[in-house]
């Protein structure tokens, strides 16, 4: 197809129409394709007024950057294809839409980062022009054949070819050389391609690393010397089957895992960003999280919960709670609660619940199509804006006025209700008494005065008797009122007023496009769009859709981030990212069977997690093998496990556990400021405190200023969900370990300890140090080197305890206790 | 090659450059880019990496006035203003303002000219207007956000939506830090509040780029000390003890997993603490100062004491080879944002930093460090012509001042301007991701090339947007 120029000095070798010779336009008429009667006399004045009106104007501001030498941002403007088409930000034109035609918008200088032409705005007739050309059909030369659909316009077809696009896949369980090794179905799958790469696994650990590592694992929280003896003693085949029941069913399970779904939901315990005030009732949704594992509930239930709770039926009072509770997945993201234009908080708020819940439950990057069609993944600007439509549909904020704030339902009970009321009523009484018997006075004051009106000081000359009542009123009243109960509310969302969203053109609420409903992705709709009624946000719609089990996304990603969590890399090494520029799955039909063994288990993850932890794949060693490192480096395979340090929570656990002082005390609210209330003002005075020996979950996560543990040893910073931390090693982590009064105090509880559990016997000592810190006994060697060390380092220290500290202490830090093998 | 900046175009395909790009043993004394880009050849891994060209600024630092400086009241002299007072603005106001305003106030200082480039600068800022010679005066700097939270996190981030590398954090993760002691990001007493970490933060990036605080803004600056630099517990040499015990028992735990890049690099990063729990309070210690310098930056003085304290340190960091220093001008107040009482409050807030920074623009100069160091000032906004109550100015984020001096810098020279009454940038106008694409440009690094890949997308510090002002690189 031929380019039909535009512009008066294009190309000789296409058509060239010089606008200013208007006598040209026959030539024009003559290549366009024969019109007829009313509509070609109605198209040849409207193409005339673009010979004389527009084009004129775009070749005198606008060729020179977007014609036939220069294109800047991919757009030319002195071509019909080019007009339609558009450039990188999408088209130019839409045909009888001034206001969704980037063209006038650019032309407007409405929005800051596209004002066309720079060096000016027109003049308003000039632009109310191209508005009118716009309005009247946008007539333009007609080119042989056609438009072709606009450069990068997806292709949903073959879009859906895409791997993570496609249902999974359940494969038989592949045949494999060594059948002694399997010990679940996985292990045919890592095997199988072990095998094919001529790689042999590593050998299976020994029953200490493997208690270790399991217990790590599962309840973040190293084994007692006990259970390691027990596990050690045990010589059933069913040892190991038997420590995971019991770690599965220790509470503690739930605090482990409910903290990798965090880092998923993004949760803080304040907004972070522009206003650092408290999410006062944030934990409830935490202790929501942990109960929810620890219950083993089925993972699309959990899903739905989050997404939809408010929408579900709810049999009980406390279940409804418990669904309100889970919507707070929805509101706990980073707002810019002083943002000055509450439009764009609000769209901003939506962009964030969009993202998050495209990264959390698809491992799509959803937020990129705001402000065009995803330049990578099939997602368009109208699938992002179907989306958009449920959340604006669902009422996240209270108020937009800054301070912003976001909405809070009530969960309290009907006791909760009735004692509230009660409160109230007796309040209102004694505010009715109070009032009643000041009249009274007053009228006694009076009449004994003699006079009409009251002295100034009338409550003063009042009877004793008189003053007494007030007196006991108004101290009943304040009693009251201070035992007022504040009924409890969770951060969460409800339904708000069902509407559609129009396309933000380039992501801004001031250049409203054409309108969409409300909706999911085209590219995943599967059979078609879901029901969602007028009345409905599509919420619920959403999360069914999401949980459906032809769903390409949802299994495959809970099980590549539950296998993330397990081997420290994921199957899919991108963990939020499935897309085109995520990485692909190192075995898809291992990632695919999970999925679907998944689903079949009716959404199990403890059953997920017996899986693989019995699993052969799980319990091999860490040991090296030259040939496997050359091949895969990385381990992507899975010929070894990996050594991996433990995470941030789990470096404070154990180190408290260990010295004997870890509080394993479950939920509530750990902060102590109220809820709104600023953690960091203006003031910059810090009012966090982390003073406390509970479980590391169980502190408050202070966005923009985490506890020095959590920035330190990479946990996530809640302003995005995050499936795959980081493991840093840097100095500052160190100088924690080596000054921090956190190190001192748990190193001088576990000499403590040691002396009281060991008081005596100095080598039996250290031998209770190593089991406890290392989960073995020290060798000879190590046993010399300690006691050598013990007594350098007391030095002429008064007390016996100090050379202990100083071992403690460095036991505490070392690579060992705080690496897994 | 002419990504040579990207270090996250170099797949992850070995488990080497994988451990480096988390892992730099310490703050980023490797130079990370180093790292990945020449791992094959270079000799010296450590070397620091040549830039996409070559820097004109090695190093920076960031006096922020915290609160939002008014331009119009020092460094953006508007005749018509002066003229105007007390008439209606006779253009539309913003459509989003923080805050309602009347009529235009004039300034209550007087504007001089100063030097020889005859530069206007009022009477409050007498110590640098002194210096005015060397600086290059961006009247034409503008935001997007009109909140402190929001306009903070714009000019430390580029973003006022997300969580977002700051800047710093952008230059340590392209430069890495020429002093393998030392952080290659510090920030001298920073506010807590509008963003706090995040305004320093490595957030997506690396951790070791993310920058150290030294205090925070709430403390004087004498008691300013790096989190954990000290142990009050034991004795150096109880811990060098400790770490020698240390050593032996990590060591004997490497031999038993195995070659550990990891493990190894763990075992460096106690030492390299050890090294720097000296050498940082030893920069911080400015005894050895002589009484002349410590006059130049206002230390004999108790109003120009603390921030004259932070500004020397700033440059004994500077001296030992830290590549980003910023320094915060805040109280437990907004500092400089004055709705109300713009004359006592301004005048007291310029008297406080007014001889510090005129002290370290003469320190650096004398020093010969200014030549190949780019000190910035500025706020998060400026303020409106048009009053708030009688004595007030609300923010400003439409048109404001920021100023520049030293490295790769045009100096004694005025660039871009406000209307005439100072509340839109109209000439030459540099949005705050353009003056992020000049920074980074006059360090040496094309803001189009510094990317990192980050949950699918390649990230900058300008984001989609930024142009570097090539009229003010001298």
């Amino acid at each position: 197809m031929k380019t039909v120029n535009l512009t008066p000095c294009g190309d000789p070798t296409v058509p060239a129409f010089p606008h200013r010779h208007t006598f040209l336009l026959s030539v024009v008429i003559a290549l366009i394709t024969p019109l007829s009667g009313f509509a070609d006399d109605q198209r040849q004045t409207q193409l005339r007024f673009f010979e004389t009106k527009v084009r004129p104007l775009l070749v005198e501001h606008c060729h020179e950057c977007h014609g036939p030498d220069l294109q800047e941002s991919d757009l030319r403007l002195d071509t019909t294809e080019g007009i339609l088409q558009g450039g990188a930000s999408g088209p130019a034109v839409v045909s009888g839409e001034p206001d969704q035609s980037l063209l006038l918008v650019a032309l407007s200088y409405r929005e800051d980062d596209l004002k066309m032409p720079p060096t000016g705005k027109l003049e308003d007739d000039e632009i109310a022009d191209i508005r009118r050309w716009i309005e009247r059909g946008a007539a333009l030369p007609e080119v042989e054949g056609g438009v072709k659909p606009r450069r990068g316009a997806i292709d949903m077809e073959q879009a859906r070819q895409f791997w993570s696009f496609q249902p999974p896949h359940k494969a038989a369980l592949p045949s494999v050389q060594n059948i002694a090794w399997p010990q679940t179905s996985l292990d045919y799958f890592v095997l199988s391609l072990l095998e094919s790469k001529h790689l042999a696994p590593a050998a299976a650990a020994d029953r200490r690393t493997l208690i270790r590592r399991v217990t790590f694992d599962l309840i973040g929280l190293p084994p007692t010397p006990v259970e390691v003896e027990a596990f050690l003693a045990d010589s059933s085949p069913l040892a190991f089957a038997r420590v995971v029941d019991r770690l599965l069913t220790s509470t503690h399970y739930g605090e482990r895992w409910g903290r990798h779904w965090l880092d998923v939901a993004r949760y803080a315990d304040s907004n972070g960003l522009d206003e650092n005030i408290a999410h006062g009732n944030a934990w409830r949704y935490r202790d929501y999280v942990i109960a929810s594992f620890n219950a083993d509930k089925p993972f699309d239930e959990f899903v739905t919960e989050q997404l939809a709770g408010d929408l579900l039926p709810a049999e009980r009072e406390a279940e409804r709670h418990e669904h309100l509770v889970a919507t707070g997945f929805l509101s706990l993201g980073p707002k810019v609660l002083a943002e000055g234009d509450e439009k764009k908080m609000e769209v901003d708020i939506i962009d964030e619940q969009i993202d998050t819940i495209g990264r959390a439950f698809m491992g799509l990057t959803l937020g990129c199509a705001r402000c065009h069609d995803h330049k990578f993944d099939p997602i368009r600007a109208d699938d992002y804006y179907a989306l958009a439509g449920v959340f604006k549909s669902t009422r996240t904020m209270e108020s937009f006025k800054r301070i912003a704030k976001w909405n809070e339902n009530s969960i309290a009970t009907v006791e909760q209700c009735g004692e509230k009321a009660e409160f109230d009523r007796k309040i209102t009484e004694h505010k009715a008494a109070i009032q009643q018997a000041t009249e009274a006075a007053n009228a006694e004051l009076k009449s004994q005065l003699g006079t009409a009106t009251l002295p100034k000081d009338a409550e003063s000359q009042y009877s004793q008797e008189s003053k007494d009542k007030l007196k006991q009123l108004r101290d009943e009243l304040t009693a009251l009122e201070a035992a007022l109960p504040e009924l409890p509310t969770a951060m969460g969302v409800v339904d708000a007023e069902p509407t559609n969203t129009q396309v933000h053109i380039r992501g801004s609420h001031l250049s409203l496009g054409k309108q969409v409903q409300r909706g999911v992705p085209e590219v995943i709709a599967f059979d078609g769009q879901p029901a969602i009624g007028e009345q409905q946000s599509g919420r619920l719609q959403l999360a069914h859709w999401l949980t459906r089990p032809e769903h390409p996304l949802t299994s495959r990603v809970i099980v590549n981030r539950m296998w993330r969590w397990h081997f420290g890399r994921g199957l899919v090494g991108s963990t939020d990212n499935f897309g085109n520029l995520g990485d692909r799955p190192v075995n898809q039909p291992l990632l695919d069977f999970l999925a679907i063994r998944l689903m079949e288990s009716g959404w199990s993850l403890k059953d997920l997690h017996r899986e693989i932890v019995l699993s052969s794949t799980y319990q091999m060693c860490s040991s090296n093998n030259d040939v496997a490192v050359g091949l895969d480096p990385e381990n992507h395979w899975q010929w070894r496990a990996n050594l991996r340090r433990i995470e941030a929570e789990a470096v404070r656990d154990s180190i408290l556990s260990v010295s004997g002082l870890l509080d394993t005390e479950m939920g509530g609210s750990m902060l102590h400021v109220g809820n709104r209330a600023f953690l960091f003002d203006h003031t910059s005075k810090d009012e966090t405190t982390y003073d406390t020996t509970r479980r590391s979950i169980y502190l408050p996560v202070i966005r923009n200023h985490l506890f020095d543990v959590f920035s330190l040893f990479d946990s996530t910073d809640a302003s995005v969900p995050t499936g795959d931390r980081a493991t840093s090693t840097i100095a500052p982590q160190a100088l924690f370990l080596m000054n921090s009064d956190f190190l001192a105090r748990t190193s001088q509880a576990l000499a403590e300890r040691l002396v009281k559990e060991v008081p005596s016997d100095e080598r039996a000592r250290v031998t209770r140090l190593y089991t406890l810190a290392f989960g073995r006994p020290p060798s000879d060697a190590e046993t010399e080197q300690a006691l050598t060390f013990v007594a350098a380092a007391a030095g002429d220290r008064t007390s016996p305890q100090t050379g202990w500290e100083a071992l403690c202490h460095v036991m505490l830090v070392s690579s060992e206790f705080l690496h897994l093998q | 090659m002419d990504c040579s900046l990207n270090p996250s175009e170099f797949g992850a395909g070995i488990s080497r450059r994988q451990l480096l790009r988390t892992s730099a043993i310490g703050f980023g004394n490797l130079a990370l880019a180093a790292m990945l880009g020449q791992e094959a050849s270079a000799a010296n891994p450590l070397a620091v990496r040549a830039t996409h060209f070559p820097p004109r600024a090695k190093r920076v630092i960031f006096l922020f006035m915290k609160g939002g400086p008014s331009h119009l009241d020092t460094f953006d002299y508007k005749p018509q203003l002066q003229k105007d007072d007390g008439k209606t603005l006779p253009f539309d106001k913003p459509r989003v303002q923080f805050a309602p305003t009347g009529n235009l106030l004039a300034s209550p200082w007087r504007f001089r000219k100063y030097g020889q480039s005859g530069i206007e600068v009022s009477d409050l800022f007498p110590h640098v207007a002194e210096c005015v010679d060397d600086l290059c005066i961006l009247n034409s700097v503008h935001g997007t956000n009109a909140a402190h939270g929001g306009a903070l996190l714009k000019l430390h981030t580029g973003s006022d939506t997300f969580v977002r590398p700051s800047m710093g954090a952008w230059v340590t993760y392209g430069l890495g830090t020429e002093n393998d002691n030392l952080p290659g990001f510090i920030t001298i007493c920073p506010t807590l509040a509008h963003g706090g970490v995040n305004n320093w933060g490595s957030a997506f990036l690396p951790a070791f780029c993310q920058g150290v605080p030294l205090g925070v803004a709430s403390k004087p600056s004498s008691e300013a000390q790096v989190k954990y630099i000290q142990s009050s517990h034991w004795s150096r040499d109880a811990q060098r003890m400790q770490l020698d015990m240390l050593a032996k028992v990590n060591r004997d735990h490497l031999a038993a997993t195995g070659p550990n890049s990891a493990l190894e690099a763990r075992i460096d990063s106690f030492e390299l603490a050890f090294r720097m729990q000296s050498e940082v309070p030893e920069i911080q210690n400015i005894a050895d100062e002589t009484a002349a310098t410590m006059r130049l930056y206002g230390l004999d003085e108790p109003i120009t004491e603390d921030f004259g304290r932070q500004c020397l340190m700033a440059r004994r960091f500077a001296e030992r080879g830290v590549r980003f220093i910023q320094v915060t001008h805040s109280d437990t107040n907004v500092q400089w944002d004055q709705h109300g009482n713009l004359r006592e409050g301004h005048a007291k807030n310029a008297l406080e930093v007014d001889r510090p920074i005129a002290g370290l623009l003469r320190d650096l100069k004398q020093r010969g460090l200014l030549e190949d160091t780019l000190v910035m000032w500025g706020g998060e906004f400026g303020r409106t012509p048009v009053a708030q109550g009688k004595d007030g100015r609300d923010h400003n984020p439409e048109g404001f001042t920021m100023w520049m001096a030293g490295a790769g810098v045009k100096a004694g020279f005025k660039y871009g301007a406000t209307d005439e009454y100072g509340y839109y940038a109209v000439e030459n106008k540099m949005h705050i991701h353009d003056l992020h694409a000049t920074l980074l440009h006059l360090m040496g690094m094309d803001h189009l090339r510094l990317t990192h890949r980050y949950a699918g997308r390649d990230f900058r510090l300008t984001d989609v947007a930024g142009h570097v002002h090539a009229d003010i690189l001298a």
